[in-house]
């Protein structure tokens, strides 16, 4: 409304940043957990004088920063480069409010990226004091960065009192701040285990040495199980309330909340038994398998954190359609095509007639216009107002596969109580005129009733 | 005012720091991320081409550049956060249109990047272990032609976010419904190509400073042959970057941009800027010039501040035109400011601490023994 919209056929543009994000996260958490890891277990091979075990390290540490130093950094940018293009609005509240935590986080990102090419680059030319002081550099530094944009992401999620003081301080220590810190330096330290293994089960022949790894890395790995299932537990308490409304409501997040139940039970299980009890197990198949599990559990993980926010996008400051909760009385009364920057160039530019010598649009102006032309209004109505969440006659949550069958009467009657009739759904931010040219739209895009179905006549 | 239409209403938050806090950084942030980027953008091409139809020292000096390249990117890619971290602070109204009306290439730089940097190792691991293929190479050769794309890309983007009379017209032709189809470049722009073409030819000079910063300091152990035919070779290179630089600047300042723009960089002090941003090139040169059969650390040192400087002006000019060309549509100054004071204070000192940490990080990697002689 503020900016154009992004119309990306099929897919909406948000799902590019779900996909950019969560594929991110895979590495990211990798990247705190594997830090981690590699400080500790340097640290540990120094002290124990295990030239092997160092050996090994370095080979990791090569895999470590090819996988977090390029991807890892480029995908982060990516999330940037995503959210400016699909959610524009919602990253313009965010970078006004959170600006200087980005800035401390980006000081901790420059340590890291300094460590941690110093400390693969010069493993054998650092005295071990010094390497390992630098390996807890790019350790801790990691684990801070994560702490730091917890806070950023977890406001997303629960402003806390911002709304009402708009501090920074009580932006960054909302109520899911602390949960999600836990359970995502769990996860890190979970993922790690698992990567670990993964290239160890790839790249080592040496078996006492793989038993090692196995027996040294489940520790961290249980450790990050317990510490996700302890902040899964309080960030599900301290969710509000339309959110854990949402968890129960929609099926698919019962799905996938079971799923990820499921699949935390069965890492821990796997861990367990595989690496800890029996570290001879670490076979590629078996690794590549709890690899796959720890990736699926984090990614649904992701996508629950994403769609229980709904209607907002930024809960309470930004909604889910790049509307803020503030400018709702305003566009209903003056309409949704006459506040947005950019539907009202539309109207002006294609229909000009429609614009009153105050230079407003006349909406009742608008539903004289010929059929035709009111679905291309319904259209731009569409686009600004509820293609972020759905594509139109086929795609992701499609408008024209939900609406099979309704009639005129029935989709009007749902946009005019949006909010009441789905509570995750924003309220409709237009006039009753808009609402007719947006049914107008959705009545040419909806799909026929399947047949086969009873139906009443 | 013009096309007030199109652009976003202010932020009610307001900047969270004075404007000119934020346009230090924006501009800090630029100028640390031109001197990478420069060598990824022009130096990378460059050095394959050295690597194609070089001698043996041109070959030597392609693969030592080479090697140090993903550590460039990296630094590269790190600094160049900062200044898209601030433009989204000072210029929201600008920076989200303008990337939204050309979204697929604006997304498509990351994916390039990606495919870029790995194109990049790639090719570096070949060199470290002795197996350059065909394959390798022309991997390298992808690399340095994604770079160069990407930074056509970048050209297009920051000078959309200026062109704010054309936003209409490419939101027109490039939507569905209303919704942009980000499909839109700045082509019909004149400034773009001289804008691309004039970064490509500083990015000559940085790679030429580089280059004698390399020699000057890391290269003790090669050959002398090669350590004398390096310094008059970065030379060339600094002078084609230079004559690159004024033809395109003099086609981007005098042929295209707005001639209101070009009066005002023309008027009193920024005069004397304009000046010096032009003529600063030739202070590396000359340094080249001088300590080419004498480099020193501290010589070549100098040659690695004075480009700085001149890319320093560089940024400083960019700004001040950036500004000048938006005037006629908004007063970035105007905002308000909200200074989010105990925030801004903290992120400072871990500012501090953390280039401590960095310097102490940087003295112990001095104090290793070489890799030859460990």
């Amino acid at each position: 409304m503020h900016y154009p919209w992004w119309y990306v056929p099929f897919l909406t543009s948000p799902m590019l940043i779900a996909g950019v994000s969560v594929f991110h996260v895979f590495v990211s958490m990798y990247a705190v957990g594997g830090g981690l890891f590699l400080a500790a277990e340097t640290q540990y091979a120094y002290k124990t004088g295990n030239r092997a075990y160092l050996s090994y390290l370095k080979d990791h540490a090569w895999f470590f920063i090819l996988l977090t130093a390029v991807y890892g950094s480029i995908t982060g940018v990516g999330i940037w480069w995503t959210i400016g293009l699909a959610s524009p609005l919602a990253t313009e509240a965010l970078i006004h409010i959170f600006v200087f935590g980005w800035a401390m986080e980006y000081v901790f990102f420059v340590l890291e990226i300094a460590s941690a090419f110093i400390f693969y680059y010069y493993w054998d030319r650092l005295n071990s004091k010094t390497h390992q002081t630098i390996g807890w550099i790019y350790g801790i530094s990691a684990w801070i960065s994560l702490v730091l944009i917890t806070g950023i992401t977890a406001f997303m999620l629960h402003p806390g009192s911002w709304p009402e003081d708009q501090s920074f301080w009580s932006a960054f220590l909302n109520p899911q701040f602390l949960p999600q810190t836990i359970a995502r330096t769990g996860g890190s330290l979970l993922l790690a285990s698992l990567y670990v293994y993964m290239h160890a089960a790839f790249r080592l022949k040496d078996k006492s040495l793989q038993g090692l790894i196995s027996t040294r890395s489940t520790k961290p790995g249980l450790l990050g199980a317990i510490l996700v299932t302890v902040g899964g537990l309080w960030w599900f308490v301290a969710l509000p309330e339309s959110a854990k409304a949402a968890l129960a409501a929609a099926s698919v997040l019962n799905v996938l909340m079971i799923l990820i139940f499921l699949m935390t039970i069965v890492v821990f299980i796997m861990l367990y038994l595989g690496p800890f009890r029996n570290p001879g197990w670490i076979t590629p198949g078996f690794a590549i398998l709890l690899f796959t599990f720890g990736l699926a559990a984090t990614g649904t993980g992701e996508f629950i954190r994403e769609a229980v926010r709904k209607p907002f996008v930024v809960y309470d400051v930004v909604l889910s359609n790049q509307i803020l909760p503030s400018e709702i009385p305003s566009l209903q009364k003056n309409g949704y095509l006459e506040g947005g920057v950019w539907t009202k160039a539309f109207i002006a530019s294609y229909y000009p007639s429609s614009i009153n010598p105050e230079g407003q649009i006349n909406e009742a102006e608008l539903l004289n216009l010929p059929q035709s032309e009111r679905i291309k209004i319904g259209e731009v109505l569409f686009q600004y107002h509820c293609n972020d969440c759905h594509a139109a006659g086929d795609g992701y949550s499609a408008v024209g596969q939900v609406t099979r069958g309704w009639t005129p009467e029935m989709t009007l009657t749902l946009l005019r109580h949006l909010d009441q009739a789905h509570f995750f759904m924003p309220p409709f931010a237009g006039t009753d005129e808009e609402a007719m040219l947006l049914t107008d739209y959705i009545q040419s895009i909806a799909k026929p009733f399947p047949q086969g179905l009873p139906r009443e006549n | 005012m013009m096309n007030m239409t199109l652009l976003a209403p202010d932020n009610a938050l307001g900047f969270p720091a004075p404007y000119w806090f934020i346009i230090f950084f924006k501009v800090l942030g630029f100028t640390l991320h031109m001197v990478p980027m420069n060598i990824w953008y022009a130096g990378l091409i460059t050095m394959l081409l050295l690597r194609k139809f070089g001698g043996e020292n041109a070959k030597r000096l392609s693969d030592r550049v080479l090697n140090a390249m993903p550590v460039i990117i990296s630094i590269g890619v790190n600094f160049g956060i900062v200044p898209l971290l601030f433009t989204q602070v000072a210029y929201y109204k600008v920076f989200y249109p303008a990337t939204i009306l050309m979204a697929w290439p604006w997304f498509s730089i990351f994916i390039l990047l990606t495919a870029a940097y790995y194109g990049v190792y790639y090719y570096v691991v070949g060199l470290r272990s002795g197996t350059m293929t065909g394959i390798k190479y022309a991997v390298g050769w992808v690399s340095a032609i994604s770079f160069m794309l990407i930074g056509f890309l970048f050209a297009n983007s920051f000078s959309l976010m200026t062109n704010i009379g054309a936003w209409e017209g490419l939101w027109k032709a490039n939507s569905i419904a209303g919704a942009s189809l980000g499909t839109a470049l700045n082509t019909g722009d004149p400034v773009l190509i001289p804008r691309w073409l004039m970064m490509f030819g500083l990015a000559l000079t940085t790679t030429a400073a580089y280059i004698m910063i390399d020699t000057g300091f890391f290269a003790g152990s090669e050959k002398d042959n090669y350590k004398k035919w390096v310094p008059d070779f970065a030379l060339k290179i600094y002078l084609v970057g230079i004559l690159w630089f004024a033809a395109a600047g003099s086609w981007y300042f005098f042929g295209t941009i707005n001639p209101a723009v070009r009066a005002h960089q023309l008027e009193g002090n920024f005069f004397i800027l304009t000046a010096l941003t032009a003529v600063a090139p030739g202070i590396p040169f000359i340094l080249i010039l001088l300590f080419r059969k004498s480099l020193t650390k501290l010589k070549a040192l100098a040659i690695g501040l004075a480009q700085f400087i001149v890319l320093a002006l560089n940024a400083i000019s960019r700004q001040i035109v950036q500004n000048k060309e938006l005037s006629a549509y908004l007063d970035v100054t105007g905002e308000k400011v909200n200074i989010q004071w105990s925030p801004l204070i903290i992120f400072l000192l871990l500012f501090v601490i953390g280039v401590g940490i960095v310097v102490w990080m940087v003295m112990q990697v001095a104090k290793s023994p070489k890799k030859a002689e460990a």
